[in-house]
């Protein structure tokens, strides 16, 4: 099996080999959005055009017919995770799931009503909080809602996706999924080592996860995606070491690695984890070397933004073919433009609209209960921002910018329009990162990392902040 | 048709099955199996009026097909249906079972359409349960909405882990899981787990195990030869049920 070279986990200085790697990581160390939808959710308002979407939703035309993305958010965990940001609500009351399921269901007809029920749904993904909090009984009755209100598929085609907390679930419940229509499993897999897992309060043992994967792989799910984050507490290269081999033995079809942005300040949660615990950002950045060449040397394919597949994914292949998308549920198959979130926070993209759900439960229950649709936040995209969006989603999503198609498809100058932005790149080209024609963009194999550099000269929203609440501290790009 | 109880001393004894409409909720021999559910006498009695209890199928004849819209499901009082698809070659492909108390038409549950046709393999009664009465009702028995869920999931759990066995193992091993299926499912009913009648033919068992007809034939013999099952014709009586579970690799 490959792993990372012998002298990097026994020495405790930077092996020569990463230091170019590490010295670039160093310097473009910075905070920005990760780009699952443009403009980013800090910049939505609640003074958004509701009213001109909901007439355009009264129109007839293509909109009515289209494919459509399902999300479903569901906030509800048992234990609390220290390190996590989600919108989730800890709580082991009883019936928390049922009242939370009855506004669901109502606000899946509202939905349904104003959408129309005929759209076939290709995509749909569970997310939370932890979807199996909910029970047998309540995921079949979440299922059957879905399937009475919207056109769900039985095609092979579709993507049906549930993440799931490897602690809450039994082989049982795996066979349930299948049946019920899931064909694609992520697991919160994080970190293997037994002291990491007890400093964030989620302990499950690799002993345990690896059955797991394997009936999860004998109920014949297409893809299985593990997660992964760096920068947790007491993590460091011996002990990412050992919990790369066990990814890699366990060969998930797809790993999705996230950065531990502690802000304890904004997550509260947070505040559980001891800051000098943390691994030092030198250390930080060489787990994450350790990640992108470890995996890459076990055969997985970087495609950007710290997602790694193995070749043979449709995930990899649909980057060759320039079939990959990016939206709020990361990098999927193109194949639905508008997505519906349904649930507490839950965000939108249909049309030219992002809208938020109401983020509070309370209020969430309370304008349901009204039968008002939960809508409290979004934008409208303006034609400056799609053309913007179509650069930073290309470039993330196929690892380069065409630009004579972009100049065709806006009707633009691009070489005029985007002047200053093209000299921040060259900043970037000379580093290796990128390289620049006329013709093209093209994010090198060096510049993968640093996606989010790239495409941040283009974000007009970073000089001028129009949402309506303070801007964030967006987690490091690395 | 006969249907097999289990006598004081553990014997299976033959009684005749009456097909009596007059049956309900209340007084149904299945309702442990099917209803499970504390429901006061009132609340029995309203279930009891959403559900229909239509004439008996008669042998091979559909209770529904493949696509029609999905209203409502259905759980059988007597004998036996069995599922299947039709592959794209215009073949059967069958795709499940349903014993006495089970519920079927839950496949329709993801795409609000059955994705699959259900045939009665002998006369049979079944209980129609409306969807749409079945949540209007649930509004005035929270318990109830909730039970019947947790049946569906329970059936559909059970059908794809059955799936998943039949998919990977040897024959032995795809013949020994459905009987040790049919003998726990017997059980539940309060019938004898270790002796009964096959209500489905050689060709219906192989098609749904993915076996020819010889192959379920000779693991039969096999199975006769090593003294773990009894077989004459239909009739199936388990002789040694751990050495079942060896043989269905269901050992732990």
């Amino acid at each position: 099996m490959n792993s990372i070279p012998q002298d990097l986990v026994t020495s405790t200085s930077i092996p020569p080999e990463h230091k170019k790697d590490m010295e670039l990581a160093a310097k473009y160390a910075s905070q920005g959005p990760r780009y699952t939808s443009y403009p980013t959710a800090p910049q939505f308002r609640q003074d958004f055009p509701v009213d001109q979407y909901r007439a355009w939703q009264d129109t007839d035309g293509d909109h009515k017919r289209a494919p459509l993305s399902l999300y479903l958010h569901l906030p509800f965990c048992n234990d609390i995770c220290y390190y996590c940001a989600c919108n989730k609500i800890v709580t082991r009351e009883k019936g928390a799931a049922r009242q939370y399921l009855q506004r669901l269901e109502k606000e899946i007809q509202m939905q349904s009503q104003l959408l129309g029920d005929t759209r076939p749904i290709t995509q749909m993904h569970w997310g939370g909080g932890t979807p199996t909090y909910l029970d047998n009984a309540e995921i079949t009755e979440l299922m059957h809602m879905l399937a009475s209100n919207f056109r769900l598929l039985d095609k092979g085609y579709r993507e049906y996706s549930i993440e799931i907390d490897p602690r809450t679930i039994e082989t049982s419940t795996i066979a349930l999924l299948k049946g019920i229509g899931f064909n694609r499993i992520s697991l919160g897999i994080q970190d293997f080592d037994p002291l990491v897992q007890k400093a964030v309060n989620r302990v499950q043992p690799y002993k345990e996860v690896a059955p797991l994967v394997d009936s999860i792989r004998s109920h014949g799910f297409r893809s299985l995606s593990f997660d992964l984050i760096y920068g947790l507490p007491h993590q460091d290269r011996y002990t990412m070491d050992e919990t790369l081999r066990k990814v890699i033995a366990l060969r998930p079809d797809r790993i999705a690695c996230y950065n531990y942005a502690h802000l304890p300040e904004r997550f509260s949660s947070q505040r559980a984890i001891d800051r000098l615990t943390l691994p030092e950002p030198e250390e930080k950045l060489l787990l994450q070397q350790m990640i992108t060449h470890t995996l890459q040397s076990a055969g997985y394919l970087h495609i950007g933004m710290d997602h790694y597949v193995l070749p043979e994914d449709e995930l990899a292949r649909a980057q060759r073919e320039g079939r990959l998308q990016r939206n709020f549920q990361g990098y999927s198959l193109h194949m639905a433009d508008d997505l519906l979130g349904l649930g507490v926070s839950a965000i939108s993209q249909i049309g030219d609209f992002y809208l938020q759900n109401e983020r509070e439960l309370d209020s969430y229950y309370k304008m349901i209960d009204q039968s008002q649709l939960p809508l409290t936040r979004g934008c409208k995209v303006t034609t400056e921002d799609k053309l913007r969006r179509h650069i930073i989603m290309t470039l993330i999503s196929e690892l380069k910018l065409d630009i004579g198609e972009c100049n065709r498809q806006f009707g633009i100058d691009f070489s005029t329009q985007f002047n200053k932005e093209l000299e921040s790149l060259r900043k970037m080209e000379a580093d290796d990162l990128l390289s620049i024609t006329d013709r093209e963009l093209i994010v090198t194999h060096r510049g993968r990392p640093f996606l989010r550099n790239i495409c941040m000269p283009f974000d007009a929203y970073l000089k001028s902040h129009q949402g309506d609440e303070s801007p964030p501290n967006f987690s490091a790009t690395l | 048709m006969t249907i097999h109880l289990t006598d004081a001393d553990g014997s299976a004894v033959l009684k005749p099955c009456v097909h009596d409409y007059q049956v309900n909720c209340s007084n149904c021999r299945l309702n442990s199996v099917c209803l499970p559910l504390a429901l006061e006498g009132d609340d029995i009695q309203q279930l009891d009026d959403i559900i229909q209890r239509s004439k008996p199928l008669q042998k091979s004849q559909h209770l529904y097909r493949e696509g029609d819209h999905f209203q409502s499901v259905y759980a059988v009082r007597s004998g036996t249906m069995k599922a299947y698809k039709t592959t794209d070659d215009g073949r059967e492909q069958v795709t499940g079972f349903f014993f006495p108390g089970e519920i079927l038409g839950m496949d329709g549950i993801s795409n609000n359409s059955h994705a699959s046709s259900a045939k009665a393999l002998e006369t049979a009664a079944v209980c129609e349960i409306p969807f749409s009465s079945l949540e209007k009702l649930s509004s005035m028995m929270p318990n109830l909405q909730r039970h019947f869920f947790q049946l569906m999931s329970r059936e559909i759990t059970e059908d794809q882990q059955l799936i998943t066995l039949l998919s990977k193992n040897s024959a032995d091993e795809r013949v020994g899981a459905l009987m040790l299926s049919i003998s726990s499912r017997n059980a539940r009913r309060q019938l004898s787990a270790t002796q009964f009648r096959l209500p489905m033919s050689r060709v219906d068992i192989g098609n749904y195990l993915g076996l020819t007809v010889e192959t379920v034939s000779r693991v039969f013999s096999r199975m006769q030869k090593m003294e773990i099952l009894r077989v004459e014709n239909k009739e199936i009586e388990i002789l040694d049920p751990s050495g079942l579970k060896n043989m269905a690799n269901l050992r732990n």
